[in-house]
């Protein structure tokens, strides 16, 4: 008996034929390679891997995961439900990148107060950094990965969001080589150091720049996504110039 | 039906899409056809069913408008769509169908996605998992079978004045027209001619006549049943279990029976079909009586006789279940062969516009006034009882609001549930106008077997092809060596060279 029906798009979890399911697979695993291969490619290239740093990014992983609690029920306690006009509240807004400071007083537990193996100051910066992102790029983004990727419809989506990983690593080492910086290195060329404050201060507000962009100006994804790869290109080349500008004195 | 399988066999559906023209050497075993109805080549799907080729599935598109009349509102030449619809149903309900046919209406969204798959198609490559394109999956569970297809038949009674004397029963005439439609798409069949048509003037029949019997001085002396029937598209086997749980002494004071069936869109000429001869005397008075009145219309009345074969179990107009139990009946309908098997039972081009209220008000005058003439004797006399712009005059807009209703509800039978919203609806309007209101609720015969899955949701995606995903791959592995070997040159052999501080 024949039917009726109405069209409506929408997602479906792959309940398809074979070759469909491989290909949605095959869509999932590219886009988890292009989110977490990165770091796994940092790991390995770098002489982080000679060193045996892996302890130390676990424990930054864990720290991040601390603070993200940490965020999580400050953001719970301060910040009202956003009404139904979606208008931008500057006070919340300065709520939101007060809070984000905590990711900075995380970094700095990492960096000062964990107690790490014989490792050199640059080397600890970097598999802090590289722990601490690996950790955020799971929690924020492998799960939507996981249900997302595998659906059928194709989208863009999960690989702007593989880009954005991308982007928050290198921004993320940008922030704890300048951290270290800050905190462990006792002798910087004082006209160096409002730089390194401020670059530092760019990159922990970072986060609350793109929501701005995305939501305030209405940024369409790929632009925004352009835009974090774009500035943490210019970060980490300002970043790496701080850094060896501090070393050479020495 | 009788075991052996008719329609489409399937609903679940999970294929690309494909569109007319089709490119060279298409598979279409893994292809959902998509395909407006006047490109549907019948013969491409008669062929594709006689050689049991593979189809992945056919989604129909409808216009919006299927039974568009031409200007002149000259039924005879019935648009291309009726007739390229007609056959398309027959053909799909007479035939197993192995894969899942799907029909749809025409809009933006469907315009714009048939137009996508055709831009896809003229490429040259034929759709399928390694070139991208639409997907289009129906998540339907395998359709199971309506476990009792319940028919529910509805009457009501206008009871007649007995005189002081009159012991024994009055006499009763009974109207009767099946309300239920079939076709091949359940949920689309709202058959407004057949039978919608039928019923409605039941309805406005009923309706004038409460009037005349509401008061005592113009009851007439007979009886008047009407009976709202189901399962008319199976052999008016509801008429038949009706009859059969009527009191033996209620069927014999049955006068004689009038059945409604298409009477919505004629102009001049109704046929009435009996299955006694028209030399019986009843029969001939009947006869004459509409002669009389269809004269005095303008229109005019002739008389068909089919003999029944009770052998053959074909039942093709609701009269005949009367005959069968020895009551005088007769179907007035505006055609004039009996209809095939199936045929004629409110399919997909049998929608609002195929009726015009018109003719129902034209036959629901014919049968009005020959049964006051009946019932109030008062033949040879040249009165108009329901003469337009009276107390009794027939109502344009009653029918026409009720003949909207049925043209928005489909109506087939076995989907149609005991305490469906509509039939609860047909039962409240009877009792408006008549006493004695009760349904019959029986099951279907056993005969036929329905499934169900009438209705679905149906999902476009928008996939990828492989070879995309093998690019991106490419680029992928590229970009994360790239990345490696810059990661490896500045740190470890430049490394050393700048970063030669240990703290």
């Amino acid at each position: 008996i024949a039917q009726h029906q109405a069209i409506r798009p929408r997602r479906c979890p792959g309940a398809g034929d074979d070759d469909a399911d491989e290909m949605t697979v095959f869509h999932f695993l590219n886009c988890a390679v292009l989110t977490f291969g990165p770091h796994v490619v940092y790991y390995s290239a770098t002489p982080l891997s000679e060193y045996d740093t892996i302890g130390t990014s676990v424990k930054a992983a864990v720290v991040y995961l601390g603070a993200a609690l940490v965020k999580l029920v400050c953001l719970a306690t301060f910040l009202k439900v956003p009404d139904a006009n979606d208008s931008f509240d500057p006070y919340q807004e300065l709520m939101k990148i007060l809070i984000g400071f905590i990711d900075v007083a995380g970094l700095y537990f990492a960096l000062t107060q964990l107690t790490h193996r014989n490792i050199s100051q640059n080397h600890k910066f970097q598999a802090v950094g590289l722990g601490w992102a690996f950790a955020d790029s799971v929690l924020h983004r492998l799960a939507p990965l996981w249900i997302g990727a595998r659906g059928l419809e194709f989208t863009w989506e999960y690989i702007f969001q593989g880009l954005e990983a991308n982007a928050n690593l290198v921004m993320t080492l940008s922030l704890a080589a300048l951290g270290s910086l800050m905190w462990l290195r006792k002798n910087k060329p004082r006209t160096l150091i409002p730089i390194i404050y401020a670059c530092a201060l760019l990159l922990a507000t970072m986060p609350s720049i793109t929501s701005y962009l995305r939501r305030s100006l209405e940024w369409q994804t790929p632009k925004v996504v352009g835009f974090e790869l774009f500035s943490s290109l210019v970060m980490a080349f300002i970043s790496w110039q701080l850094f060896s500008a501090c070393q050479r004195p020495m | 039906l009788a075991g052996a399988p008719l329609g489409s066999r399937a609903a679940a559906l999970n294929h690309h899409a494909a569109a007319f023209p089709l490119p060279a050497g298409a598979d279409l075993s893994r292809s959902a056809l998509v395909a407006p109805l006047l490109d549907l080549p019948l013969a491409f799907l008669r062929e594709y069913l006689a050689e049991k080729k593979h189809l992945g599935g056919l989604l129909i598109l409808l216009p919006r408008n299927i039974s568009a009349k031409n200007v002149e509102g000259n039924n005879d030449d019935k648009g291309e769509p009726k007739n390229v619809l007609a056959e398309l149903e027959k053909l799909l309900m007479h035939e197993e169908v192995p894969f899942p046919v799907y029909f749809a209406f025409h809009d933006d969204n469907l315009d714009n996605l048939l137009a996508d798959i055709r831009k896809i198609a003229s490429s040259g490559q034929p759709a399928s998992a390694s070139t991208g394109g639409y997907k289009l999956v129906v998540p339907s569970a395998e359709p199971k079978k309506v476990s009792s297809p319940t028919i529910s038949n509805i009457q009501g009674w206008l009871p007649g004045s007995k005189g002081e004397g009159d012991a024994e029963q009055l006499p009763t005439i009974a109207i009767v027209a099946n309300y239920d439609t079939f076709g091949a798409a359940p949920a689309l069949s709202v058959g407004s001619d057949s039978n919608g048509s039928g019923a409605v003037a039941l309805l406005e029949i009923a309706r004038i006549f409460s009037r005349l019997y509401s008061s005592p001085k113009t009851r007439g002396k007979f009886n008047l049943l009407f009976g709202l029937t189901s399962g008319g598209p199976y052999n008016y086997n509801g008429t038949s279990k009706w009859l059969r749980s009527f009191d033996q002494r209620v069927r014999e004071s049955i006068d004689y029976a009038i059945c409604l069936n298409s009477v919505g869109s004629w102009s001049h000429d109704l046929w009435m079909h009996v299955s006694k001869p028209p030399e019986n005397p009843y029969i001939k008075q009947i006869f004459e009586d509409f002669s009389d009145v269809s004269k005095e219309m303008g229109i005019s009345v002739g008389i068909k006789h089919k003999k029944i074969n009770v052998s053959n179990s074909r039942v093709a107009w609701e009269h005949e279940q009367f005959s069968r139990f020895r009551v005088t009946a007769l179907t007035l309908s505006e055609l004039s062969t009996p209809p095939e098997f199936l045929e004629s039972t409110g399919g997909l081009y049998d929608t609002r516009e195929s009726v015009d209220v018109e003719s129902v008000m034209r036959t629901v005058k014919l049968v009005s006034e020959i049964l006051a003439r009946q019932i109030y004797g008062l033949r040879g006399r040249n009165i108009d009882v329901f003469a337009d712009n009276s107390s009794l005059a027939i109502s344009p807009h009653y029918i026409r609001s009720w003949l909207d209703l049925f043209s928005r509800t489909p109506r087939v039978a076995p989907f149609l549930q005991k305490n469906d919203p509509f039939i609860v609806a047909l039962k409240k309007e009877l009792s408006e106008h008549t006493t004695d209101v009760h349904v019959q609720n029986d099951v279907l015969d056993g005969m036929f077997t329905f499934y169900d899955a009438t209705k679905s949701t149906l999902n476009v995606y928008q996939v990828a092809s492989v070879t995309f995903d093998l690019l991106f791959l490419l680029v992928l592995g590229s970009y994360l060596i790239v990345l490696f070997s810059f990661l490896v040159i500045t740190t470890r052999v430049y490394g050393p060279i700048h970063f030669c501080k240990h703290n």
